[in-house]
């Protein structure tokens, strides 16, 4: 075997230093667990409030939700009760902005491919040729050591990678580009 | 046991098609391919690359993704050796004593032997399904639904007593999972559950997007939050092949590890996943020099991996025979299996022995091919882990775009993945699991339909799970493993097999 050094580029970030434990217990770790939990299952519960209990023939549509709910709930309420006298964890930080990049790529992915119509205006279809570079381009924003010039070759070189592979490898039926050469 | 070969025969005579031969090479090569991407666990893998098989007939469909399975699992070995991130829980004992030895520059030598080990534990395990195939789908064919329902709440119990972390939240988990299968039209009257109205939910969560959103895009909101710690590698290889002497010294491990592997992945609740685990103890605890485990010890590489491997292969047994996934994976496999048409339990051998024994042929083939394809392609896996996350994940998201929408042309179930990946980012977060999550989703349907079907027949009694003698013995295993694990002292040796 050839004499191979591995070096891994890494997301460029210093190591954050342990963040302080949350100043409210309710802001735990655990304890938030448990209450996302009750709260889930008091939306399922209302979410399936309009569903009967019983049906034609014995379980109706609603039983089986309901049922679930109610479990969650206790779950839910049972998991702030173990854990009551642990020590209050925190979560770290929800860094939402930081995911916002992707989740816009995934977006303009969704609407682009087939087109959207919104009712005030409608985007067309423009396929993979448009889809596939916008949701790279987008999520690549993301990170934190994103090179733009490097990010736009990229794209360019996966979109082609990925209409080969989808459309004409797999034969998937993907528009490519309908704007341009009529599919 | 003739008739065990036969098939087999039938079998290795459809995998070895030159057509399917085909399929299960490109399956382990893009399956290693994107497995030893860094922080790419099998689940992902699968999910990322299920579309790439849409187009293709059931057999052949199911041959390749079986492959990329196997590639996945080895991926996840590469990247636990080398760069000490274990893609899924059951790297992370190769990790342990793999990455010590890669540190060493032994890191060819534990691929190696993870390579080999996971070809024998392979073939024992293809020879333990063909066995079990039979008799295991005569038993199914004998459950009524009571004792379907029944055998599918023990199954989730022995889930949850087996995954590591809080019972409390594990069980809140597949709770949640089964929930969620119920959202969209009921299947029996028609009647719209929890849409709120939205169009792309009246037909339900499809379980690919809620794989795709919660293990795809999850993951790489979780690696944008929190960026792993890698634990860089600078130095040699080193040479792949054991020498005999290395093979005999490591034997005995990679049998015992099958063995262990064979029969813990057989389990309808996830025993795979304690295989590698039970291996390293048994192997630290039969060795010389106990003291030396987490130092770099081949065998704690060579058993785990062998018992992982064997695991992965024997939890297939549950899915083809029973009808029943017992983890995640093989909830995706369900998936696929579906989209291709074919629903999964005891009718499959007895309608298409083509493909069940082609599948399992080509087990052994797709094992073959990864000692095969992957020792000598090593340096180039080496280089895909050099490949910088902040291409790596624009690459992911645009794959699971086009694999989401490809999926039914539909591109509300791209949004719906997105959102569902932010529930995935939330989970990890607050600690939860997400893999008991996707068995109760996948298990949910069935479940509510035979719970139906049982409570139709018995007309409306619930003693009917009680009084069919074999739902009560597996409703009665169920309580039994769950009073076991809630017991202080056997969680305290619960944990210390995971953290041991």
């Amino acid at each position: 075997m050839t004499q191979e050094v591995i070096h891994v580029d890494l997301p460029a970030r210093p190591p954050t230093p342990p963040a302080s434990p949350p100043s409210y217990p309710w802001l735990g770790r655990e304890r938030l667990a448990g209450i996302s939990l009750v709260v889930f299952g008091l939306f399922a519960l209302w979410a399936g409030s309009d569903l009967p209990f019983q049906g034609e023939g014995g379980v109706g549509s609603g039983l089986l939700p309901r049922a679930l709910s109610i479990m969650i709930i206790l779950l839910g309420l049972m998991q702030i009760a173990v854990t009551w006298n642990d020590r209050a964890e925190t979560t770290g930080s929800w860094p939402i902005r930081d995911m916002l990049p992707v989740l816009i790529g995934v977006f303009l992915f969704a609407i682009t491919i087939r087109g959207y119509d919104f009712g005030a205006f409608s985007v067309p279809v423009l396929g993979m040729a448009v889809a596939t570079p916008l949701s790279i381009i987008f999520s690549g924003i993301a990170a934190k050591d994103v090179r733009y010039g490097e990010l736009l070759i990229f794209a360019a070189i996966l979109t082609v990678v990925c209409i080969a592979l989808f459309r004409y490898a797999l034969g998937l039926s993907l528009a490519v580009a309908p704007w341009l050469i009529g599919y | 046991m003739m008739a065990m070969f036969e098939n087999l025969g039938l079998g290795l005579s459809v995998a070895f098609t030159l057509q399917n031969i085909f399929f299960c090479f490109i399956g382990c090569l893009i399956g290693t391919l994107v497995g030893v991407l860094p922080g790419v666990g099998p689940v992902a893998t699968i999910s990322i690359l299920l579309p790439v098989t849409l187009s293709l007939d059931p057999t052949g469909a199911l041959i390749m993704l079986a492959g990329i399975y196997y590639g996945a699992q080895y991926g996840g070995s590469t990247t636990a050796i080398l760069v000490n991130i274990p893609g899924e829980a059951t790297a992370v004992v190769t990790a342990i004593d793999g990455h010590e030895m890669a540190k060493k520059g032994q890191a060819g030598l534990a691929l190696g032997l993870a390579a080999i080990g996971s070809f024998i534990a392979g073939t024992f395990a293809t020879i333990v399904i063909a066995a079990l195939a039979m008799p295991m789908t005569k038993l199914g064919l004998l459950f009524g639904p009571a004792e379907y329902f029944s055998l599918m709440i023990m199954g989730l119990v022995l889930a949850v007593v087996l995954a590591h972390g809080s019972l409390v939240k594990a069980l809140a988990m597949i709770v949640a999972g089964v929930l969620l299968s119920c959202v969209g039209a009921d299947m029996e009257t028609g009647r719209e559950r929890m849409t709120f109205g939205l169009q792309m939910l009246t037909d339900g969560i499809e379980f690919v997007v809620l794989a795709m959103g919660v293990f795809g895009f999850g993951e790489i909101f979780k690696n944008l939050a929190d960026p792993e710690k890698r634990d860089v590698m600078r130095g040699t290889i080193g040479r792949l092949l054991p020498t005999l002497t290395e093979l005999r010294q490591n034997l005995g491990a990679i049998l015992r590890g099958t063995g262990l592997g064979s029969i813990l992945g057989v389990l309808p609740g996830n025993g795979a996943i304690l295989a590698p685990f039970a291996s390293y103890a048994l192997e630290k605890r039969i060795s010389d020099r106990p003291q030396d485990f987490g130092k770099g010890v081949p065998q704690a590489v060579s058993g785990p991996e062998s018992a992982n491997n064997a695991g992965a292969q024997t939890s297939f047994i549950p899915l083809l025979t029973l009808g029943l996934p017992p983890n995640a994976v093989m909830a995706l496999m369900v998936g696929a299996m579906m989209i291709q048409g074919i629903v999964p339990g005891p009718q499959v051998i007895q309608n298409n022995p083509d493909l069940f024994w082609g599948l399992v042929a080509s087990m052994w083939i797709g094992n073959l091919m990864l000692v095969i394809i992957n020792l000598p392609l090593i340096g180039v896996w080496v280089k895909l882990l050099k490949v910088p996350y902040r291409l790596l994940f624009p690459a992911i998201v645009a794959f699971c775009c086009i694999g989401l929408f490809s999926i039914s042309n539909d591109a509300g179930q791209v949004i719906m993945a997105g959102i569902l990946g932010l529930l995935g980012f939330a989970l990890y977060k607050l600690q939860f699991e997400a893999a008991p999550l996707a068995l109760g989703f996948v298990l949910g349907r069935l479940l509510e339909e035979k719970l139906r079907q049982a409570l139709i027949i018995s007309d409306g009694s619930m003693t009917t799970f009680l009084t069919s003698p074999l739902s009560a013995v597996l409703l009665l295993i169920g309580l039994v493993a769950l009073i076991i694990a809630v017991l202080p002292s056997m969680r305290k040796s619960r944990d210390e097999i995971f953290t041991d």
